[in-house]
């Protein structure tokens, strides 16, 4: 990594850490919808088992849940979008440094705020509710480094996101429409085990499965040793897949920049 | 705010303008309309989604079948979206408050609430509000409620709309106090409603059940309305949606009162 890509990412740290109720705010929403969670499940699960999910396993798979969503949901959306919104692109077009690679380090940078805040939220979430421990310390390995994936897929479709601010007015709704795919295919409002099957095999089509499910079922032992390395094979693949797309419609849609005023 | 009928027809005349200029303003950006509008609907299927997968799964939550929870799903995507249509200018509160803007409403002639909740309207609610008109009529039928409960559901669902629009009011008004210029009270709202009331109360804690009733009467505006009319509560519980309707409009109001004594612009 060059210089100019950890200044980026330590601006957008300490901008991000300056904010301080917005940071404690986003991790009070997440500890909302956890619990919410675990009450809902506790009360469908009772002592069975659904999906092939018991209650220790749920609880371990919505703990999973709100570490990666906060993870995800950290980084900063509408400062990409509002460059392009505001024209401050046309300017990043001038500067010596690479757009997209610039936005990735300063959404990375952002992300990385609010890695404290997950792992003490995670902690004390898992002490509250004793989970389902991992299925073996080599699931629990793969399960960290298939968490640091996140990173750079949460950049890839956030960027694809704001990127169709160069054909509209405003960033909320496209933000909204992406949360919702997130939240949906992450297998975060419900495991992608429970869809039918051909909605199972839409989910794991996408990139957004491997928020939620993917570090899930290497934790709990879904999938055997082989079944993990592919699923993280999966993630490197689309981080790397996202990044091309996203350079490929960059270049068509830069050409519609409107620069106003003279 | 408005005491006398002639003020009170003013102050109706100034908001039936406000946001007819608004709505006439989206002719002019149809592209826009169309991203919100959908993007509006986008939650919503999830929501409907995600409620079919789960009885795929299960027979009842707490005693609620998938028809009676669609309809309680469908109940608050359209009393709580319906509130981008009327009232969605609050959301602006905070920002009109760190600006300096507030200093404009309050200078001209009309009461400055009517002023900022008209002065915009959230477009994504005609993509949320038909997804949850979908959803209760699916449900409506699926569950075999009899169409003459037709004009009591348009009421409760005015008064949960009321109920929304006040709680909405009072949250963006902390903004008066705590300046800022995102509406986190307001959000924090939207979220926990988002998160809890989209299930019966009852599989809560008796507490989060408490507050939630009497704290912070979100139940008025979707599960109490719901067991109404799907028949769980007996009729007499209809007088509670209004009375609660009356009483967070009132306090909103006072809310909002308050805030603007306290509102001393911004510095120059």
């Amino acid at each position: 990594m060059a210089s100019v890509d950890l200044a980026f990412a330590t601006i957008a740290f300490k901008r991000k850490i300056a904010y301080k109720t917005t940071w404690l705010f986003s991790v009070l929403f997440g500890g909302w919808a956890l619990l919410a969670g675990l009450a809902v499940w506790n009360h469908l699960l009772g002592d069975g088992e659904i999906g092939g999910y018991d209650w220790d396993a749920m609880k371990a798979y919505l703990i999973i849940g709100f570490l990666t969503s906060t993870l995800a949901w950290a980084g900063s959306d509408w400062e990409m979008a509002n460059r392009i919104l505001d024209g401050l692109v046309s300017i990043d077009l001038t500067k010596p440094v690479d757009f997209q690679r610039a936005r990735a380090a300063e959404y990375i940078g952002g992300m990385t705020a609010s890695v404290p805040a997950a792992i003490v939220g995670t902690v004390i979430a898992a002490l509250a509710f004793r989970p389902a421990g991992p299925a073996s310390p080599l699931a629990a390995a793969l399960t960290l480094l298939s968490l640091l994936f996140i990173f750079p897929l949460a950049f890839g479709i956030s960027y694809l996101a704001t990127l169709c601010c160069f054909v509209t007015q405003r960033f909320l709704g496209i933000q909204w429409a992406k949360d919702s795919m997130v939240a949906f295919f992450s297998g975060l409002m419900v495991p992608i085990a429970l869809m039918p099957v051909w909605l199972q095999g839409i989910a794991w089509a996408m990139p957004f499965v491997h928020f939620t499910t993917t570090p899930a079922s290497i934790y709990l032992g879904r999938v055997d040793t082989a079944g993990a390395l592919g699923l993280i094979a999966a993630e490197a693949a689309w981080a790397a897949g996202l990044w091309i797309i996203g350079r490929l419609i960059w270049r068509q849609l830069v050409k519609k920049v409107t620069i106003h005023g003279g | 705010m408005a005491a006398n009928p002639a003020s009170a027809r003013h102050a109706a005349g100034v908001y039936r303008r406000s946001i007819g200029a608004y709505l006439r303003s989206i002719a002019e950006y149809p592209a826009d309309f169309w991203v919100m509008a959908i993007s509006g609907t986008f939650w919503q299927i999830v929501l409907f989604a995600f409620l079919s997968i789960l009885f795929d799964n299960v027979n009842a939550i707490a005693g609620w079948g998938y028809h009676e929870m669609l309809i309680l799903a469908g109940f608050l995507a359209t009393s709580w979206g319906s509130t981008a249509l009327f009232w969605d200018g609050i959301w602006d509160t905070g920002k009109l408050i760190i600006e300096g803007d507030m200093d404009y409403r309050i200078t001209r002639p009309a009461p400055v609430l009517i002023q900022v909740a008209s002065k915009h309207v959230g477009m994504q609610v005609f993509g949320d509000v038909t997804i949850g008109v979908l959803m209760m009529t699916v449900g409506w039928i699926g569950a075999g409620i009899s169409a003459a409960a037709i004009p009591l559901a348009l009421f409760l669902l005015l008064c949960a709309a009321v109920i929304q629009a006040s709680l909405l009011t009072i949250a963006n008004a902390a903004n008066f106090w705590m300046k800022g210029r995102t509406p986190v009270v307001a959000f924090m709202l939207a979220e926990l409603q988002n998160e809890s009331m989209r299930f019966p109360l009852t599989i809560f804690p008796a507490a989060v059940r408490l507050i939630f009733t009497f704290g912070l009467p979100l139940a008025f505006a979707s599960f109490i309305p719901v067991q109404i009319i799907t028949g769980k509560l007996d009729l007499w519980w209809l007088a509670a949606p209004p009375i609660a309707a009356a009483a967070t409009a009132l306090l909103a109001v006072l809310a909002y009162r308050a805030g603007l004594k306290a509102y001393d612009s911004a510095g120059h």
